[in-house]
């Protein structure tokens, strides 16, 4: 329709209008469109993974074992982190709280500020974050690789999926890395802050009471919201790794790659974690 | 399958879109069981867009490309891939998965489509490696592993898992002496299992061997495959 007018004969004023409005919707369009690609993309790869995930067929030993190897890349890469990570936490967190609630004669309302800032909030970021720099950035430079080697075509000139074989065993990983890693985070955080704050004085309550006091404080949502967030984060972590991977091209190297997919996973990890937030 | 059914069959097919060359380009081939097709790919950029053809990875223009009588246009996605399993390729560029070890690539294909006993299939692979002058099956991954010894790797994983259809992108590639005898016993045991093969050579030396048991020889040039005679 547009290339209709732009040929037909009309004042030079039209003309230059017409022209001018394309040249700017061109210019907006320009940085928007691959944006928009990316996600319509993603949603599209998550839809086949939730429906690959479920169908035994899919789990053939090549797959089953590409999961094995990147759930044990992701847990056991990521551990140490998640676990020094969240004694930090600890000390500066679950310790001041202790302290500062038992200081004010609050200390009835532990429970709730730990639930409400380390479980909902602070884990799920954290651990989602660990997981992007331990996990993601090896699934982007794995597959990127491949894909710019060719080697993603050779694979499925051999009849191998690289959906089934690369990206679905990654994503179902890492997702349950995400929920494994962020029980551990939020267990090591209030077990360290717990300690640090016995060390420094002594404790006006036992560990028993402390850790009674955060479960007690946990409501039936909690129970859903932490596990979706770990669970949805650690997808996208998969997600945006892979999909940046596949989607590199033979310009590509490794230094555009990395923080394009951190990029995209740092935003895609914000957004999963205030969208669950306000959700439930 | 039925004898009188051709293991590939390309008719007046032109792929959709690929590399430049391969637009203007229309290619026939029809290989029956044992059929051995030798092509000179000297003249061109690459056989590798023939190959994906016969793999029914490109999309066709016109024309109509099949594999042990079904069409690649027709059947689904995860019959196709099951296919694609039935066909053993040596790749132009390698294209080994660099974070797995050598092994695991040979073997890939076979454990992703078969149920095989994977000691039985590693069994099999060590004997094809050993036919093919390696010591065994290589654990290192293909980065640590010498050009020669991947190219004899290559073979083994092409040859595993007795192929219908036996793709060869270049595979001599300059080891004329210690890799054309083995290769060729494979290629004879195939072809009496009743397999085909395409052979796509750069070299000279390859193309006007006797030895090559070539059923039919062809030229890729600019008009697509051209039959055509040794001594052209």
């Amino acid at each position: 329709m547009i290339d209709r007018l732009s040929i037909a004969p009309r004042p030079d004023s039209v003309r230059s209008l017409l022209e001018w409005v394309r040249w700017a919707l061109a210019q907006l369009g320009h940085p928007v469109h691959p944006h928009i690609n990316f996600v319509l993309k993603l949603a599209a790869v998550g839809f086949g993974v939730a429906r690959e995930a479920v169908r035994p067929a899919t789990w053939r030993r090549t797959v089953r074992g590409e999961f094995h190897r990147a759930l044990r890349q992701a847990v056991g890469g990521g551990l140490s982190a998640t676990l020094v990570t969240a004694a930090l936490i600890g000390l500066v967190m679950v310790s001041q709280a202790l302290y500062w609630l038992g200081e004010a004669g609050q200390e009835e309302l532990i429970g709730p500020v730990l639930v409400t800032v380390l479980v909902r909030e602070v884990a799920p970021l954290l651990v989602g974050l660990i997981l992007l720099g331990r996990s993601g950035v090896v699934v982007v430079s794995e597959i990127g690789e491949l894909q710019i080697g060719g080697q993603v075509s050779a694979l499925a000139a051999q009849g191998l999926d690289p959906f089934l074989l690369l990206v679905l065993p990654r994503a179902c990983a890492l997702a349950i890395a995400c929920f494994t890693l962020g029980v551990m985070f939020v267990v090591a955080a209030l077990l360290s802050g717990f300690v640090a704050r016995s060390l420094l004085e002594a404790a006006r309550i036992s560990i028993w009471s402390f850790l009674d006091r955060v479960l007690l404080a946990m409501r039936a949502g909690d129970f859903v919201v932490f596990p979706a967030k770990m669970i949805v984060i650690g997808l996208l972590v998969a997600l945006t790794a892979s999909l940046t991977g596949l989607t590199a091209t033979a310009q590509d190297e490794a230094a555009h790659l990395l923080p394009r997919a951190f990029v995209r996973g740092v935003v895609g990890i914000l957004l999963a974690s205030i969208a669950l937030s306000l959700a439930v | 399958m039925d004898p009188d059914t051709p293991v590939l069959d390309i008719a007046a097919a032109r792929p959709q879109v690929s590399a430049d060359e391969a637009r203007a380009r229309e290619v026939d081939l029809r290989l029956m069981a044992g059929e051995l097709a030798l092509v000179d790919a000297r003249h061109s950029a690459g056989p590798t867009w023939v190959a994906d053809l016969c793999c029914g990875l490109l999309p066709l223009a016109a024309g109509s490309a099949s594999f042990l009588g079904r069409d690649w246009s027709t059947v689904p996605q995860h019959y196709a891939d099951a296919l694609r399993g039935r066909i053993g390729r040596i790749f132009f560029a390698g294209s080994w998965v660099g974070f797995m070890d050598v092994a695991t690539n040979i073997l890939l294909p076979q454990l992703h489509h078969t149920r095989d006993d994977p000691s039985n299939l590693r069994e099999r692979a060590i004997a094809l490696s050993c036919a093919f002058g390696l010591p065994g099956l290589p654990l290192v991954r293909p980065g640590e592993l010498a050009a020669g010894d991947l190219a004899r790797a290559a073979c083994v994983r092409a040859f595993l898992g007795e192929p219908m259809l036996v793709l060869l992108e270049s595979p001599v590639q300059g080891r004329f002496n210690t890799l054309l005898p083995p290769l060729l016993n494979a290629l004879a045991a195939a072809r009496d299992r009743g397999a085909a093969a395409v052979w796509f050579t750069f070299s000279d030396l390859v193309w006007r061997d006797p030895s090559v048991p070539a059923t039919m020889r062809l030229r890729l040039s600019e008009r697509g495959l051209v039959p055509t005679t040794r001594a052209a």
